[in-house]
């Protein structure tokens, strides 16, 4: 147990010292900034629409997911976190929200994942909405659902 | 006084209409008709009118019935027995004077041209009838006259009563500065103390004073005398001074202006009086309240911001219970009577309208009773334009070794025109459906943009957006 947290730490501080920021370009260009009056500054530093994870790391990120692969992940390196907090991952279905996950976050700088199951009606177009607490939209992904 | 004000206040622009209208046709019957004897017997009438509305007030039925009684035979009194002085009003005058025209005496006859020729005439013993008419219409009395509408002149009254002339055995009639008739017949006189050596033409004036209160002045063809006849009365005059001082008398001349002001003064007061009487018959209608009715009126929105539009109304039109006089009531009935709701400070959304009688446009004397329904529903919307991401609708079956590692679409925005309601709900736009089957490598695609109506393309947006897509394999 002990091993696995290092692991995460390491993760997370190798992925920083990078300096990564690629969204595997299905996320919308321009995002607003994390709106003011929150007390922490949240930065969505990395957000991927992926097949699968492995080791907490997205494999396969697509912007197109087949039906048949039943599960769609949701990606998320937050940064600026100040304290313990939570943030959402909203899955929405052609502006039907369909899905809202709660996702609790910590200082200094977290990644989480959210995902749902596909099923034959999902298919079209998606987006998932990455919030803060005061619902303030950090980050959008977009993928589809096809056959 | 401020229930005239008010009575002008509600006024609409139809009862304006209808009350100059009646006035003026009121005034134009006393101009045309004034100092007839139609215009007296008119004018008894009006008081009948008056007392019957006394003698129903005062409940004296058997007066009010014989008063009705007499009116109603009174209409039929004034066709048959007047006939022929209405149809003479309507017969020597034209259309425009009939409308517009004001009988004026702003054009005097010579009476001097006429006297000097009138002496001349008597020194060559040339027969002459002349008729000055007085404040009566003589077209009832006077027959077979010739139209002539000659200007007044020395020449001109020798050449008619020269004894070869056609024309000269009959009565000329002057009329201002014109002789407007010649070869008058006049009616004979019955009187049996007339002088013996009195002949047809002193007959016929007697006959024609009789009946009027025009002034004959008779030439006499066997004798050379000058004789006046008005009313009963014949004179022999002697001097032309004579002669012009009772036509100036006759004709008014030399209280021109002062008769003038007098003439007009008693127009303007038979204008106003006219508009009076008009107005209280108009308000007679509104006093009362006899009569109740629905209707249907149907809803109309006014003072519309620019953009903004209704876009559900729980009604469309609204049953109004309104009561009044019968005959106002047909009026609004033929009419278009609207419900009116103000959207000048509505918000954007649901709205409720409480109707009240300020909503509706009646006229005066009209009082609504009852709205139903009394609230109306209204959603309002208004159109506006606003930025949508665009995303992409891939459909089909992605290759399973493939896959679509990333899509950029440009422009990544696009303007949408439409309903701000319909519009707030909306977060993204999409193309229309683009088939992944035949991504097998890295590329760019275009595809149109899928805008659902009501919804529409702001105007310089483009219709397609370019897709460029990178492919990895798995």
């Amino acid at each position: 147990m002990r091993f696995i947290r290092r692991i995460v730490i390491g993760l997370i501080a190798a992925v920083a010292a990078i300096g990564y920021t690629g969204n595997a370009g299905f996320c919308d260009p321009k995002e607003p900034s994390p709106a003011a009056g929150t007390a922490d500054k949240l930065t969505v530093v990395r957000a991927q629409i992926c097949e699968e994870m492995n080791n907490l790391q997205p494999v396969n990120p697509t912007a197109v997911f087949s039906v048949a692969k039943d599960k769609a992940f949701c990606f998320a390196e937050i940064d600026g976190i100040g304290s313990s907090t939570q943030i959402f991952h909203n899955w929405i279905r052609r502006d039907n929200h369909v899905a809202g996950i709660k996702l609790v976050v910590k200082p200094p700088r977290w990644s989480t994942v959210s995902s749902i199951s596909l099923r034959e009606t999902d298919k079209g177009p998606w987006r998932v909405e990455i919030a803060d607490m005061d619902g303030n939209v950090l980050k959008t992904l977009r993928f589809s659902v096809v056959d | 006084m401020e229930t005239i004000f008010s009575f002008i206040q509600n006024l609409r622009w139809q009862d304006f209409i209808d009350i100059v209208i009646n006035s003026y046709i009121l005034f134009r019957i006393y101009v045309l008709f004034q100092g007839t004897t139609t215009f007296r017997v008119m004018m008894g009438i009006t008081g009948l009118l008056f007392f019957q509305q006394i003698a129903v007030y005062l409940g004296l039925v058997v007066t009010s019935w014989l008063i009705q009684g007499i009116m109603t035979v009174a209409a039929i009194i004034i066709i048959v027995i007047f006939q022929n002085e209405i149809r003479g009003v309507f017969q020597a005058t034209n259309w425009k004077n009939i409308l517009w025209g004001i009988p004026t005496i702003s054009r005097v006859a010579p009476a001097e041209t006429i006297v000097k020729t009138i002496f001349e005439l008597a020194e060559k013993k040339i027969g002459a009838l002349i008729v000055f008419p007085g404040r009566e219409n003589l077209y009832s009395v006077v027959q077979r006259g010739i139209p002539w509408q000659g200007r007044v002149s020395r020449e001109m009254l020798k050449t008619i009563f020269w004894h070869n002339n056609p024309v000269h055995d009959g009565a000329i009639i002057i009329e201002g500065d014109r002789i407007s008739e010649v070869a008058c017949i006049l009616p004979l006189s019955e009187r049996k103390d007339l002088p013996s050596h009195f002949g047809t033409r002193h007959r016929a004036a007697a006959g024609l004073a009789e009946v009027s209160d025009a002034l004959i002045v008779v030439v006499s063809e066997e004798r050379g005398s000058v004789t006046i006849v008005k009313g009963a009365t014949f004179k022999t005059i002697k001097r032309e001074r004579d002669l012009n001082h009772y036509i100036d008398m006759h004709l008014g001349k030399k209280k021109v202006t002062g008769i003038v002001r007098k003439e007009t003064f008693q127009l303007s007061i038979a204008a106003l009086l006219s508009i009076i009487f008009i107005a209280s018959i108009w308000s007679n209608f509104l006093r009362r309240s006899d009569t109740l009715i629905n209707m249907e009126a149907p809803i109309q929105f006014k003072n519309r911001q620019p953009g903004m539009e209704v876009v559900q109304v729980s009604t469309n039109n609204v049953q109004l219970q309104i009561s009044g006089s019968t005959a106002l009531l047909r009026s609004v009935s033929s009419t278009k009577l609207y419900v009116e709701i103000n959207l000048e400070n509505v918000n954007i959304g649901e709205n409720t309208f409480n109707l009240t009688s300020k909503n509706i446009q009646l006229p005066p004397g009209i009082t609504l009773n009852q709205i139903s329904p009394s609230k109306v529903d209204a959603l309002i919307d208004s159109i506006v334009t606003k930025d949508f991401p665009v995303q992409v609708d891939w459909v089909g079956k992605m290759p399973p070794n493939l896959l679509l590692s990333s899509v950029q679409v440009m422009p990544p925005t696009v303007r949408i025109s439409g309903r701000s309601l319909r519009l707030k709900d909306i977060k993204t736009i999409y193309t229309k459906r683009v088939p992944i089957d035949i991504v097998e490598k890295s590329g760019i695609i275009f595809a149109g943009i899928a805008v659902e109506t009501p919804l529409k393309l702001a105007s310089g947006q483009n219709e397609t957006v370019k897709i460029q897509y990178r492919v990895s394999e798995r």
